[in-house]
């Protein structure tokens, strides 16, 4: 019932947006050439790659507490998403187990997910984050700057205007997560740490 | 011609060969490459539906993330597939999303067709073979991959197996050839041998011939058999036709010296007969003569009329042994033929006839150059008989003509003799040639009636025929040819 009406509330908003567009189309026809507004948001996208890269990544056996559970996708910090994640994971499910959105304000928590996305709002955190979820195999997502390379696995980046994304492999494999080649391919970078030795 | 005509079974054998061969082959090729065909294509779909596959499921990651430029890194890999012309990735919602084109401008659906409920389906347009697959991830619809690919690969298959089929074909006509060559030493040449005798034999009427028996078995060993057997009957009933022929021959020789030996004698024995018979004629005919004249005087009238019957008898008889003399005399005599002068001869009979009897009023038409070819005695007795009996039956008449001459007609030529005299009953022509026959009363017009016998037995002694015309009391004609 609520959703209708939220739906129905996002319909009519559209529509507004279309006429503005129309209106500024017909005002600056060279303005028309790209119309952003009409495409996804930014956060529609990556509550979507979200999902996505679930099922291009494999988890260990977990342990029952977490393997009994619901597969758990958790928002660490502020959440950008809104409605879109639960919209997106609502009636989904993986290996028998349902997926639900959670959102979480302390890095142990995170502990149960596997997956979390950490809002920007949390880089001044990040290191102990990091820490804490050190070898466990949670995957970490993020659009903080330099994530990957700051111990994360999958790093939100733009492409131009197009949501993209860099992965760092050596993490991934540390916390015992496998991530496909075929996620690898459609990566703009793949990064691997250095070795200490090498 | 001959050779032409005994080569023709090896040829007819040979080109059977050929054509046998000919046929069969190329409806094996026929058959196969239709199998092929059929079956190749099902290839080309089936490689097709697996390189759709492979797209589709490398251009997974690539959709989920909306990254079309890895979905066309991975079509791009149809550059190794030269038989591709193009190739599409569509989204979920059958937007293009990644395209691969061969040529650069080959068009592309802009919507997928309709799978029907079908997750793969394919299709032929202008000679191309084009398929639709759905991509599937995780149980869920993710797109599609077009592929057109054309028959390139088929064409090529086409070409190699032309190439195949010919050589083949040829290198089986020069082997059919040479198999050929002993069918034809098995069959056309014993068939050839047997033709090559049977012409000898038809040609040399040599029943002796035999055709030489060869290696074959079966049928043409059956047939070499049964034409020498056939030969063989041949010459054995011609053996017995000749003997038979033979034997013929001498038991005619033999009828015919037994004839010669009856007739002989039959002729031997009437003449001594007409020969023996003369003594006691001219005996009874002497004495008879001497009692007229010497006791003439000392009988009386009866007793002397008795004499005169009893002479005149005897001179009649006389007359008749004469005849029968000469119609054996003419049977027995020697023939020597030779032209002869057929008008004079009736004009001497004519004027020897006229000189003993000059009283008579007779025309005599003697057509003038008739010839004849036979035995002058004997035409001239047929001459004397034929103008005899002429002058003879027309002697009641006050005027009367008589002809002699040469006719043709139909084809036929004949001599005649005509009068205008007291003729004959037609009904009784057959007899008219009969010795001792008469048609006439001995009181109308003597004769012994051996006459027209003698007539026929000289014509029929040159070969010819004598018959004759008449009607009574309006003449006579008697034709006669040699």
């Amino acid at each position: 019932m609520k959703q209708d009406c939220l739906s129905s509330t996002a319909r009519s908003a559209t529509t507004v947006r279309l006429l503005c567009v129309f209106l500024i189309c017909l005002c600056f026809p060279a303005a028309t050439l790209y119309a952003q507004d009409s495409r996804p948001g930014e956060y529609q996208v990556k509550a979507a790659y979200l999902y996505n890269f679930i099922r291009f990544v494999e988890w260990p056996a977990a342990p029952a507490a977490v393997k009994n559970g619901p597969f758990a996708i958790c928002v660490l910090g502020k959440d950008p998403f809104g409605p879109v994640l639960d919209s997106i994971l609502s009636g989904e499910a993986i290996g028998g187990s349902s997926l639900v959105a959670k959102r979480i304000s302390k890095p142990e928590d995170a502990l149960a997910c596997r997956v979390v996305f950490v809002d920007a709002s949390e880089e001044s955190h990040l290191k102990d984050i990091l820490t804490v979820l050190d070898k466990a195999s949670v995957l970490t997502v993020s659009d903080i700057p330099k994530f990957s390379e700051r111990g994360g696995m999958i790093e939100f980046v733009f492409d131009g205007d197009k949501v993209r994304f860099e992965v760092n492999v050596s993490n991934a494999v540390d916390a015992g997560l496998t991530v496909s080649s075929d996620l690898l391919k459609v990566a703009v970078a793949v990064k691997r740490n250095s070795q200490p030795g090498a | 011609m001959s050779t032409s005509r005994s080569k023709s079974i090896a040829k007819k054998l040979t080109r059977m060969n050929m054509v046998v061969c000919v046929v069969a082959l190329l409806l094996a090729c026929t058959g196969f490459v239709t199998y092929d065909f059929s079956s190749f294509r099902q290839v080309i779909v089936r490689n097709l539906s697996i390189q759709a596959q492979v797209a589709g499921s490398n251009s997974v990651s690539a959709l989920t993330f909306d990254d079309p430029s890895a979905a066309e890194r991975t079509l791009s890999s149809f550059r190794l597939a030269p038989s591709i012309v193009s190739a599409c990735i569509y989204t979920a919602d059958g937007k293009p999303f990644a395209i691969y084109r061969r040529d650069g401008n080959a068009p592309i659906p802009t919507e997928p067709r309709t799978l029907a409920g079908r997750e793969e389906t394919y299709w032929y347009e202008h000679g191309n073979v084009l398929l639709l697959h759905t991509i599937v991830f995780e149980g869920k619809r993710a797109g599609f991959v077009f592929i057109e690919s054309d028959l390139r690969a088929m064409t090529a298959r086409v070409k190699s197996y032309i190439a195949i089929a010919v050589g083949v074909l040829a290198f089986s006509l020069v082997v059919a050839l040479l198999l050929s060559h002993f069918v034809r030493r098995s069959i056309a040449e014993p068939v050839i041998r047997l033709a090559e005798v049977s012409r000898q034999v038809s040609r040399e009427k040599n029943f002796s011939l035999r055709a030489a028996p060869g290696k074959e078995e079966g049928e043409l060993a059956t047939l070499v058999e049964t034409f020498n057997e056939m030969l063989g009957r041949i010459e054995e009933r011609d053996r017995d036709l000749q003997s038979a022929r033979d034997n013929l021959e001498k038991r005619v020789n033999e009828r015919t010296a037994e004839l010669a030996a009856a007739n002989k004698e039959l002729e031997s024995f009437s003449y001594s007969v007409s020969h023996d018979l003369r003594a006691p004629l001219r005996s009874i005919d002497g004495f008879s003569l001497a009692l007229a004249e010497d006791y003439a005087d000392k009988l009386d009238e009866s007793a002397n009329n008795y004499l005169q019957r009893i002479r005149a008898a005897t001179q009649r008889m006389g007359v008749l042994i004469d005849d029968l003399l000469n119609l054996s005399r003419v049977t027995r005599s020697e023939m020597q033929r030779q032209r002869v002068d057929l008008s004079g001869m009736a004009r001497t009979v004519a004027s020897e006839l006229v000189k003993n009897d000059g009283k008579r009023q007779v025309e005599w038409v003697i057509q003038e150059g008739v010839e004849g070819f036979g035995d002058a005695r004997l035409l001239r007795i047929v001459m004397d008989n034929l103008l005899g009996n002429a002058w003879k039956y027309t002697s009641k008449h006050p005027a009367a003509r008589i002809e002699f001459g040469y006719e043709r007609s139909n084809g036929n030529s004949f001599y005649f003799v005509r009068d205008d005299g007291a003729g004959f009953d037609p009904a009784y022509s057959e007899r008219l040639f009969g010795a001792f026959q008469r048609l006439h009363g001995m009181t109308d017009f003597p004769g012994t009636g051996v006459g027209l016998a003698t007539v026929q037995r000289i014509i029929h002694r040159h070969g010819g025929r004598v018959w004759a015309k008449a009607a009574v009391e309006k003449g006579a004609t008697l034709f006669f040819t040699l």
